[in-house]
């Protein structure tokens, strides 16, 4: 009844059934609260996080599924100028009322590391995320602007 | 004036019973320097400035920062009549004092924002604060170097002594200026002189939204918090009857309590996942009352009826609008229109925490409207109104959702029960399910046309139900006929459109579906059938549609204005190319209760793309009197443009067994990035003040894809949502 896993790079233990879903155990356990609930079903995206990298939707994922393995959440990437994903989202003014954003920066992240200049067909696949404010505009203008900055 | 109630150092637990007492409470700080202000005494200067004696400003906020944008526009007005230093003021939320009221049509005064209303009331009132501190801190400068306050300038919170080139901070002068009296009409800035209001400033919270650090209210976290997930009878009014394994599911790990509602289960645990699981697991019977038989088809049944009786009650009727159409019968062009119940299905379910002591209530949470919660939460507790504070963070969007404060409640009654900090969170199917929804309603439009093929005689019957007999009903509009909700015929009885003979009538069908507000509310269902309509109607008579509006705009030099410039910047004049069509539409917006008038026309483009038409590209132009801040303003027309697409194309909640059928974005989806339009804002410049934006641009959007669809495969919707077979294009 214990996980462990890497979390922003520091390694945790989560004490509590495997079938907790990884989004609770991070919000409710380790006190990260930047990874949001939205639709419990994996249909929004609100709660991304990247397991070895990849964007993972957490409210549809065991904790028990990333023992031994490296969780990456919103609070764990970097703000500064090394992070040009960061830098567009605040250059651009991207979000309304925020509660998507997270999600969002977290796809993008792992959308521009597997393919640095994406197209907009490419966004409109990779970018399934759900925004209610619609703020889509500036989140294609600022993935297009990390992308030049990257 | 005031003072703060304490000059001297006070603890943070101090300052927290003191603010708590002035009704200052800090906010799940919306800032985070505000935790740290907490430490150092303050000076009042207005209701709405605090200046401590480290020289940081705090402007008050008393509108939720639901994604609108209030964080940043409304200090910013407050800032440029105090020429604070805009970059270093602090933000922080404010509740409890008649200055942050807002009146809505004859109901009394409270706290709370909706109907575009939180620039548009506040604009002056923050001006005047601002300009009144302002020249309070300029009198005690001029005091302090014995010089007239003609010889004082100020900038970036300074105060500059002109002709010796001294100055003295804000923050130095704040005490003494807090003694002074309030100047009650402080001259204010020419438009000319404005540095902030009218630019285009940086949202103040877009650092902590990018790196997830903004509280919203699910994030709220409290020492010895306890979490709730709840089950509400699935039944419009339905009710607990039984829950058959409470004993079982206690002995869960982390499961505190069960608690009973007469419609809801509420299940209480140590952390939200063992709660929300304690509530999968209980075996919980629900009666469905007394709307067991509650169904769309009957829905929909009872307004068609409505259409067809005999006399509604009239909210317009200028010329002799029934007696020409009954004259002539063979020349009636009729439309008919429907559109379905929503859901606000905001980012963020509804959630609240809630703390219950002996004499005092505390409340987190997600809330768009303050003294309506407030109200709730004291007469559930049992407590006077002025024992309970409120504590506002970031809202994941309401749209209106949120005002209704059910959620809150709840979550109050856990808390009660329990005695330790509640926080309750709604899932995604109980927030769209047990929403209060944005009313159904159908159109009947007949006219007859004058021999250029203009309107002569409207009649517009309207049927559905109404949102002010369900929540407001001293807001329904009484005449001899009976009372009628105007809310249902928005777009419709105000007109600026010329027509000669106008008859608008309502018929209210009673349901017992909880109904609220929803983003442009009525608007966005009486343009859609209006402005559909004069699409009908220019088809019929085969003129232009652009200069069919035009023609009955010429009376309108206001929006004639806005219209011509959405049809240049669409290049209407040009040819459209075989793979593009397009529609255009207008309305002028009326503030309810008169609160403001704002005009918006768009231009839809649709493009083929394969076998189908899609929303391509939306130009729209708006006056919506002067704009504060044009960054945040360009968002509101993204996003109402979007939100506008997803009830065109998307949402619908229907009924089935007295139930909403619909419960997650699987039944419920919402727009997606790829089916985004590209949108070209055009801000009419105007010299009046701030008029109501965030809503202003959703209802002119689904009448002008109508009409693009009329154009690109012949036929138009008459309900929404918008079929996908709709889009199909023709061979
Ligand atoms: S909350 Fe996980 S996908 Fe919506
Ligand atoms: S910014 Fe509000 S949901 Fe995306």
């Amino acid at each position: 009844m214990s996980v462990t896993f890497s979390l922003n790079g520091k390694p945790v233990t989560f004490d509590g059934p495997d079938d907790v879903p990884l989004l609770w155990a991070v919000r409710e356990h380790f006190g990260l609260t930047g990874s949001k609930f939205g639709c419990g079903i994996g249909m929004c995206g609100a709660c991304t996080m990247h397991l070895d990298g990849e964007a993972v939707r957490t409210c549809v994922m065991a904790v028990g599924h990333v023992r031994g393995r490296a969780v990456t959440t919103i609070e764990g990437l970097p703000t500064d100028e090394t992070n040009p994903v960061h830098q567009a989202w605040n250059e651009l003014d991207v979000p309304q009322c925020g509660y998507c954003q997270s999600g969002m920066i977290m796809a993008t992240t792992s959308l521009l590391a597997r393919n640095p200049n994406p197209t907009d067909q490419d966004i409109d696949q990779a970018i399934t995320n759900l925004c209610r404010c619609a703020t889509y505009i500036r989140i294609r203008a600022a993935i297009h602007a990390a992308a030049r900055r990257a | 004036m005031s003072h703060h109630p304490s000059p001297v150092l006070l603890g943070r637990r101090r300052f927290l019973e003191v603010a708590a007492a002035f009704g200052a409470v800090l906010a799940v700080p919306l800032d985070a320097a505000i935790a740290r202000r907490g430490e150092v005494a303050e000076s009042e200067l207005t209701d709405w400035i605090f200046i401590d004696q480290a020289g940081t400003v705090t402007l008050g906020l008393c509108q939720p920062e639901v994604g609108q944008g209030s964080y940043t526009v409304l200090p910013s007005i407050l800032a440029e009549e105090l020429d604070a230093d805009w970059p270093a003021v602090a933000v922080r939320w404010v509740m409890g004092r008649d200055a942050y009221k807002i009146q809505f049509r004859n109901e009394k005064p409270s706290q709370k924002e909706g109907a575009s209303t939180s620039t548009t009331k506040l604009y002056a009132r923050l001006r005047t604060a601002g300009a009144a501190a302002r020249i309070m801190l300029v009198s005690a400068a001029a005091t302090r170097w014995g010089v007239p306050p003609g010889q004082c300038e100020t900038r970036d919170g300074w105060v500059h002594n002109r002709v010796t080139g001294e100055k003295l901070a804000y923050g130095t002068l704040a005490p003494d200026a807090a003694k002074l009296p309030v100047p009650s009409d402080p001259p204010l800035k020419d438009r000319s002189a404005f540095r902030l209001i009218g630019k285009s400033l940086p949202r103040r919270d877009t650092a902590a939204k990018t790196n997830g650090s903004a509280i919203f209210g699910l994030d709220v976290t409290l020492p010895d918090m306890l979490n709730a997930a709840i089950r509400i009878a699935p039944a419009i009014g339905g009710w607990l009857v039984a829950v058959r394994n409470e004993a079982e599911v206690l002995k869960q790990p982390g499961v505190r309590h069960i608690l009973k509602l007469d419609d809801a289960v509420i299940a209480v645990a140590d952390r939200y996942w063992q709660a929300q699981r304690a509530i999968d697991l209980l075996d919980v019977v629900f009666s469905a009352g007394e709307n067991g038989h509650l169904s769309t088809a009957l829905i929909d049944n009872l307004a068609e009826a409505g259409l067809e009786a005999e006399i509604g009650v009239p909210a317009l009727s200028q010329g002799d609008a029934l007696k020409i159409i009954g004259q002539h019968p063979d020349r009636v062009i009729e439309s008919r229109f429907s559109v379905p119940h929503l859901a606000h299905a905001a980012m963020e379910p509804m959630n609240a925490t809630v703390h219950v002591q002996k004499d005092r209530v505390d409340v987190w949470g997600s809330i768009q409207s303050t003294d309506a919660t407030v109200t709730a939460v004291a007469k559930i507790c049992g407590m006077h109104e002025d024992q309970v504070h409120l504590h506002v963070g970031f809202l994941g969007g309401s749209f209106g959702g949120k005002i209704v404060p059910a959620f809150v409640a709840q979550a109050a009654r856990a808390a009660k029960a329990l005695g330790r900090p509640v926080k309750l969170i709604r899932t995604r199917e109980m927030d769209i399910q047990h929403d209060h929804f944005r009313p159904n309603n159908k159109g009947r439009l007949r006219a007859v046309l004058d021999a250029e093929g203009y309107p002569l005689a409207v009649h517009a019957r309207v049927c559905g139900q109404s949102l002010f007999a369900t929540t407001r009903p001293n807001w329904l509009t009484k005449t001899p006929l009976g009372d009628y909700d105007e809310s249902m015929v928005d777009g419709l009885y105000q007109q600026t459109y010329a027509i000669p003979n106008f008859h608008v009538d309502v018929i209210q069908t009673p349901l017992p579906i909880p109904v609220y507000f929803m983003r442009s509310v009525g608007s966005s269902a009486g343009v859609l059938f209006w402005e559909s309509f004069i699409t009908d109607l220019a088809h019929h008579a085969g003129i232009d549609q652009y200069a069919y509006r035009r023609h009955l705009l010429r009376n309108y030099p206001a929006g004639l204005r806005v219209l011509d410039a959405a049809a240049q910047a669409a290049g209407w004049d040009r040819p459209a190319g075989p793979d593009i069509a397009r529609g255009i539409a207008f309305n002028t917006y009326f503030g309810r209760g008169g609160s403001f008038v704002s005009e918006c026309a768009e231009v839809v483009e649709l493009k083929r793309v394969g076998d189908r038409w899609k929303v391509a590209r939306v130009v729209c132009a708006m006056d919506a009197g002067l704009v504060v801040n044009h960054n945040t303003f360009n968002a509101q027309i993204q996003g109402g443009i979007g939100f506008a697409l997803t009830s065109a194309l998307k949402s619908e909640i229907t009924f089935r067994d007295g139930a909403a059928e619909q419960s997650n974005f699987v039944d419920y989806p919402l727009l997606s990035i790829a089916e985004m339009p590209e949108i070209v804002p055009v801000i009419v410049e105007s010299d009046r003040p701030p008029q109501g934006a965030g809503e202003i641009m959703v209802a002119p959007l689904a009448p002008a894809i109508s009409q693009a669809l009329l154009h690109a495969t012949g036929r138009r919707p008459d309900r929404m949502p918008f079929r996908a077979e709709w889009f199909q294009a023709r061979a």
